[in-house]
C-alpha cells in the first residue's frame, strides 16, 4: 500500500497555505484492523487520528518545501499540538488547511485545521486542530546519516502535484 | 496495511505498559517513506504508543479508545528495517472518561554498531469514539 | 500587545515562562531563572527550534519584528569549525567565539569543562531573558 494520506491539493500558495483533501473509503485495509470484530464486538471502521496527523504533515510539508522548491528535506520533527475532537468514518471526506507561522533555515512551524464532510453535502465542520514544527534535515541533523538525496519529495509528490495542475519544475 | 503495530508485550502492570514493534522491509509503505531511504515513520511511533496505552486501558474495560490529543510529541533518531522500536506509557491521570498518558520509545539496533536511541517522546490523550462534536465544541460551519 | 520596547525585566521572564511551558510541556513552578534548559528542562535541539520561533512571535510587533538568526541564541553547527573544537572540545578561539556570539550566556564555569557536547547546559532561563532583553532595546 501506499503511504500518501492526502489524494488532492485544493489549493496551494508556497510558503503561505495550502488545503488539501482525504476521502475516507472502506476500501482502504487499515480501516478493517481499526477496529475488526473483537467478541462481541462488531467491525467499527474509525478513521485513526495518527493518520490525520499525517495527512496534515503531507500537506503542511508540501507547503514548507514549496517554499524552498523542494529543495530541502523537509522532515516533521515535532508535533506541539493536535486535538481531534471528533472521528471520521468511511463515506466522509476530511480536510487538511495547514498555514506556515514560520519559516526559516532551520525548519518551519505550520498550524492546521481539521474538517470533515459527509461526501456530496457541501457541509463542512471543523473537527480539529494540528501545528507542526519541520526542521530542514541538512541544516539541522549533522551527525545523523542522512542521504545526501532529497528522499522526502520524490515521486509521489509529483503525481498528487500534476493531478492539482501544479507540476514543479526543477528549476525557476 | 495491516493496523496492529504492537509485536509483543513486555511488561504490563496497572498503568504501564512496555511493548515492542519490529520494523521489517517486508512492510509495504515503506517503500513509499522513503523510497531508497525506508524509515518508520513518525506517526507510527505515535500510533504504537496510542495501541500499546489502548491494550493496557482494556484492562480497565475501556474499549476501542481512540487518540484525541497530542501535545508536545518530538521525534528523535529514525527507526530503520531491522531495528526495533521499544516503546514505554504510562497513564497519568484520567478526567471524565478520557485519560492522559505519556510515552516514550526507544529505537534497538541489533548489530552492535550504533548505540539505542530515544526516537520519540510526548504526551497523548485517549477518549472514546466520537461520531459527532461534543455540545460543548460545536463550532459554527465553514464557509 | 504592550509596546515590547518597555518590557520590564519580570515581564520578559514571565512570557518566556509561558513559551517555555508550551514547547517543553512543563507546569510554570519547575521554571526557575537559574534552570538550565538542557539539563533541568530536558530540552533538545529541536525544541530550540521551536522556542525561536515562539520567541519571535511572542516578542514582534507590527513596528518591529523580533527575528532571531540561526546561531544567535542556541549555539548552531560548533562541531563543524576546527578552529573551534578539536577533540570534543572547544579551543581558545572557540571560547572566545562563543563568548562574543553568546554574550548572554554565562561561560565562566564552562571554562573548566570546555567539552563541546556540554556548552548548551550553560544556557539558562535567565541568560534567555538577557538576550531577549538587549535584542528589544537595540
Amino acid at each position: 500500500m501506499r503511504w500518501m494520506w492526502i489524494d488532492q491539493i485544493v489549493e496551494l500558495v508556497p510558503g503561505k497555505r495550502m488545503v488539501a483533501i482525504k476521502n475516507v473509503s472502506l476500501a482502504e485495509e487499515h480501516l478493517h484492523d481499526h477496529f475488526a470484530a473483537d467478541g462481541s464486538l462488531e467491525p467499527l471502521p474509525v478513521y485513526p487520528a495518527s493518520l490525520m496527523i499525517e495527512g496534515m504533515a503531507q500537506t503542511a510539508g508540501i507547503l514548507v518545501g514549496a517554499a524552498r522548491d523542494f529543495k530541502e528535506k523537509v522532515i516533521l520533527a515535532k508535533i506541539m499540538r493536535a486535538t481531534i475532537d471528533c472521528d471520521v468514518f468511511p463515506g466522509q471526506t476530511i480536510r487538511y488547511e495547514a498555514r506556515v507561522e514560520n519559516l526559516d533555515n532551520a525548519g518551519a512551524a505550520t498550524t492546521g485545521v481539521v474538517s470533515r464532510t459527509e461526501a456530496g453535502s457541501g457541509k463542512w465542520e471543523v473537527i480539529g486542530h494540528i501545528d507542526l514544527l519541520f526542521s530542514h534535515a541538512d541544516q539541522t541533523m549533522t551527525g545523523i546519516d542522512v542521504p545526501e538525496h532529497n528522499f522526502v519529495f520524490g515521486e509521489n509528490l509529483k503525481i498528487i502535484l500534476q493531478t492539482a495542475g501544479l507540476a514543479v519544475s526543477a528549476k525557476r | 496495511m495491516k493496523f496492529d503495530l504492537i509485536d509483543t508485550v513486555l511488561e504490563q502492570s496497572p498503568d504501564r505498559i512496555v511493548a515492542i514493534k519490529q520494523v521489517s522491509l517486508a512492510e509495504e509503505y515503506l517503500a513509499d517513506h522513503f523510497p531508497s531511504f525506508p524509515v518508520l515513520p513518525g506517526v507510527l511511533m505515535l500510533e504504537t504508543m496510542v495501541q500499546a496505552a489502548r491494550r493496557l486501558l482494556s484492562n480497565r474495560g475501556e474499549t476501542r479508545l481512540v487518540l484525541g490529543a497530542v501535545k508536545g510529541l518530538k521525534f528523535g533518531s529514525f527507526v530503520r528495517p531491522g531495528e526495533t522500536l521499544t516503546v514505554d506509557v504510562t497513564v497519568t491521570g484520567s478526567v471524565d472518561g478520557t485519560y492522559e498518558c505519556r510515552g516514550k520509545g526507544r529505537v534497538i539496533r541489533h548489530n552492535g554498531g550504533r548505540p539505542d536511541e530515544t526516537a520519540v517522546s510526548g504526551r497523548f490523550t485517549m477518549r472514546p469514539i466520537r461520531r459527532t462534536l461534543p455540545d460543548e465544541l460545536m463550532r459554527p460551519q465553514e464557509k | 500587545m504592550p509596546d515590547t520596547a518597555v518590557l520590564t525585566q519580570d515581564e520578559i521572564l514571565d512570557k518566556t515562562r509561558e513559551v517555555l511551558v508550551e514547547a517543553l510541556v512543563l507546569d510554570p513552578e519547575e521554571i526557575t531563572p537559574t534552570s538550565s534548559l538542557t539539563a533541568d528542562l530536558q530540552a533538545e535541539s529541536i525544541d530550540f527550534l521551536d522556542i525561536v520561533f515562539r520567541l519571535e512571535k511572542t516578542f514582534s510587533t507590527e513596528d518591529k519584528p523580533f527575528k532571531i538568526e540561526p546561531g544567535e541564541l542556541f549555539p548552531d553547527n560548533l562541531l563543524e569549525n576546527p578552529e573551534w573544537v578539536q577533540e570534543g572540545k572547544l579551543t581558545d578561539a572557540g571560547m572566545a567565539m562563543l563568548k562574543e556570539r553568546m554574550p548572554h550566556v554565562d561561560f565562566s564555569e564552562f571554562d573548566q569543562d570546555r567539552n563541546v557536547d556540554k556548552v548548551a547546559a550553560n544556557i539558562t532561563v535567565g541568560s534567555l531573558v538577557t538576550f531577549i532583553e538587549r535584542k528589544l532595546s537595540t
